[in-house]
């Protein structure tokens, strides 16, 4: 036992990882029918997604803040990429462009909130993400859509490589390079981890805080609002608020993939193990096809036991 | 004349004068935008205060627990838990109504224990962990009713709807009563436990104070509330819905913040009626307002989303508003700590 606690501590992204695997093969043994090409490429193609939802939200938990606003930023996205498309490719784009844009718009909005107001960042992030949230009805009437994304879009996303491996894969190796990049090799990755490590000591030897902080925002919104025009492309047809419960799902992911609440540790490979163990931990209670409230329950139980093993506060008596 | 300039200066460095400013505001705006007649007329004001307390009410619930340094974002579908118990004990057991009442309130702190549990014991942040027990309360509450149903007897949500000799409404008493309870609450050591505990749980404990009894404390005491709370909702509404008012919960912390309550250790409950106030308050005015422009101009229609959207806006901009002047009011307070304790050292010193 203190052995795999010690495993857990030194490398919580390899732990992750195989504990969803076993959640992976306990799915397949209760439900020995859910093992076939399509649950498995059901199962990337999601944890794809919220791998790119949960890059910008390990950058700015990295960086000591929260986002709460990578759902609203997706939903908002894909209904705007849908409602923009309306089935064509021709503004792809185009739509590209102001998709990236809102996202950043939001980013720089939470960034200046959490800085120059000091509001703690949880706080302002939700009541953004709530505005935002408002917003979407006034583009999608009734709360459907008004379009579709287009078809190459939905290809570039959906079609199967080798009659079984999504397309998205290939975004994924842009994003996670991205991602890699940015936390070990640039300068502002070094920065960000001493930044979320220790504000006042990061000031001090002279890195520019604030900026950098503002940053890890505009990224987390730039990042949420792609995943979010994938996401319209997936699903092809959208509401409004369909990808808001991805707020606190990449909070999680990001949360058990090994990098803390207080920042200053983590990486982006265990946000990737993370995203694994919430689409399988998603996948298995829906494969057991059990009743919408027991799902819940089910859900929020497991949530807190991987919260308490992953993430607690230091005791006050020390 | 002087003192009263001095009174004036130490309410202005107080917790809730934020929060005052902005109710100020917003009850400006409902009077020019109503009339004083209209607002302060006795069905008015019922109204106001019927359909709002339970938001008010929880408000002054997530202010205890925000003066702890904790919060709980849960509240809000936990006053839906109150309310499909308090619905379906009479219906489907034949439960008196009263007593339901007593079960509602013992759900709502049962609830509360766990909560508190997993934030004072387990140690799990607050945020995340309340965020949790949302879905798990959200499946109990489809559990226990899975469809809206069931109603209230006339007599009670009658009452409920009320106004006092003309001008009290019942549910301004009920507000009035926990209001009452807190002020209680505040004069026993459990009161300045609450204060220690959020400031610095570290110096709190060195002090003597144990901050896992003391935040488990403070959430059974936000159950009370919310229990009572709920069973305001379901006079309220005379009716039963599992899923609702989950919004609450963010609602209800905004609101406190606007009024000031944003760091531990730091506030008072009237920072959390006046940022309450301001919200209820903020809705009224954008509701009537519409509705004025919609009589006015002839084929105006602007659809609930906007009204939605814009009084969230006014709440936002409240919210980035009001930390600008808590962050002041809040390096005074430091200041004047730090002078206080060099002046007693230079006492020490001779």
């Amino acid at each position: 036992m203190v052995k795999v606690r010690k495993f857990m501590r030194q490398s919580p992204a390899a732990m992750t990882f195989i504990i969803a695997i076993l959640l992976l093969i306990v799915t397949f043994v209760v439900r020995p029918n859910s093992f076939n090409k399509n649950t498995f490429g059901s199962i990337i193609l999601l944890t794809m997604l919220l791998s790119f939802a949960s890059a910008g939200q390990t950058l700015v938990l990295i960086g000591g803040g929260l986002d709460f606003t990578v759902g609203a930023v997706m939903s908002s996205a894909a209904v705007i990429t849908t409602f923009l498309m309306q089935g064509q490719d021709g503004n792809l784009l185009l739509v590209l462009l102001i998709v990236l844009a809102l996202g950043a718009i939001v980013g720089v909005i939470n960034g200046a909130a959490c800085i120059k107001i000091g509001l703690p960042p949880m706080i302002v992030t939700i009541a953004i993400s709530n505005l935002i949230a408002q917003a979407q009805y006034l583009f999608a009437a009734d709360g459907k859509s008004l379009g579709y994304a287009g078809p190459a879009l939905i290809k570039s996303v959906s079609y199967k490589i080798g009659g079984f491996l999504p397309a998205i894969v290939l975004y994924a190796i842009v994003i996670w390079g991205i991602m890699f990049y940015l936390l070990n090799r640039s300068v502002y990755g070094k920065q960000l981890y001493l930044v979320g490590d220790n504000k006042d000591a990061a000031k001090l030897s002279g890195i520019k805080v604030n900026k950098i902080i503002l940053l890890s925002y505009i990224f987390s919104g730039i990042l949420s609002a792609f995943a979010g025009m994938l996401g319209a492309a997936y699903m092809t047809v959208v509401s409004a608020q369909v990808f808001d419960n991805y707020a606190f799902q990449s909070l999680i992911a990001v949360i058990v993939g090994g990098t803390a609440l207080s920042g200053g540790v983590g990486t982006y490979s265990g946000s990737i193990a993370g995203a694994l163990m919430m689409t399988v931990l998603s996948n298995g209670l829906t494969a057991l096809a059990l009743a919408d409230p027991i799902k819940n329950i089910s859900y929020g139980i497991i949530m807190i036991l991987l919260l308490f093993a992953y993430n607690r506060s230091s005791a006050v008596r020390q | 004349m002087n003192s009263l300039k001095n009174s004036f200066m130490r309410f202005k460095r107080s917790p809730a004068f934020t929060g005052f400013v902005l109710f100020m505001i917003a009850i400006i705006m409902n009077l020019i935008i109503r009339g004083p007649g209209n607002f302060f007329g006795a069905s008015s004001l019922g109204t106001l205060f019927a359909k709002n307390a339970p938001i008010i009410l929880v408000t002054l619930a997530q202010a205890v627990l925000l003066i702890t340094g904790t919060l709980d974002i849960s509240i809000g579908i936990q006053l839906a838990l109150v309310n499909v118990v308090v619905i379906m004990l009479p219906q489907e057991l034949g439960m008196s109504v009263p007593v339901a009442w007593i079960f509602g309130i013992l759900a709502a702190l049962a609830i509360s224990a766990v909560g508190g549990f997993l934030v004072a014991v387990l140690r799990v942040p607050s945020i995340l962990a309340t965020f949790a027990l949302t879905y798990v309360i959200k499946g109990i509450n489809v559990l226990i009713m899975n469809v809206p149903q069931g109603s209230v007897p006339k007599e009670y949500y009658g009452a409920y709807d009320t106004v006092l000799f003309g001008f009290l409404p019942v549910a301004a008493l009920i507000i009035v009563g926990v209001l009452l309870m807190w002020m209680f609450v505040k004069r026993t050591k459990f009161g300045k436990h609450i204060y220690a505990v959020g400031a610095n749980p570290r110096n709190a404990f060195a002090a003597g104070i144990n901050p896992t009894k003391t935040i488990m404390k403070a959430f059974l005491f936000k159950g009370l509330i919310t229990g009572i709370a709920g069973i305001s909702l379901t006079l309220m509404l005379a009716a039963g819905n599992p899923l609702q008012v989950e919004g609450y919960g963010l609602r209800s912390l905004a609101a406190c913040i606007i009024g000031g309550l944003g760091f531990g250790g730091w506030g008072s409950m009237s920072c959390a009626v006046f940022g309450a106030g301001f919200l209820v308050l903020i809705q009224n005015a954008v509701y009537y307002f519409f509705n004025f422009l919609q009589d006015i101009l002839t084929g105006f229609q602007i659809t609930s989303y906007w009204q939605n959207f814009i009084s969230d806006a006014i709440v936002l901009l409240g919210l980035l508003m009001t930390t600008v002047t808590a962050k002041a009011q809040k390096e005074t307070l430091k200041q004047g700590l730090s002078r206080q304790l060099k002046r007693g050292e230079k006492f020490a010193k001779q």
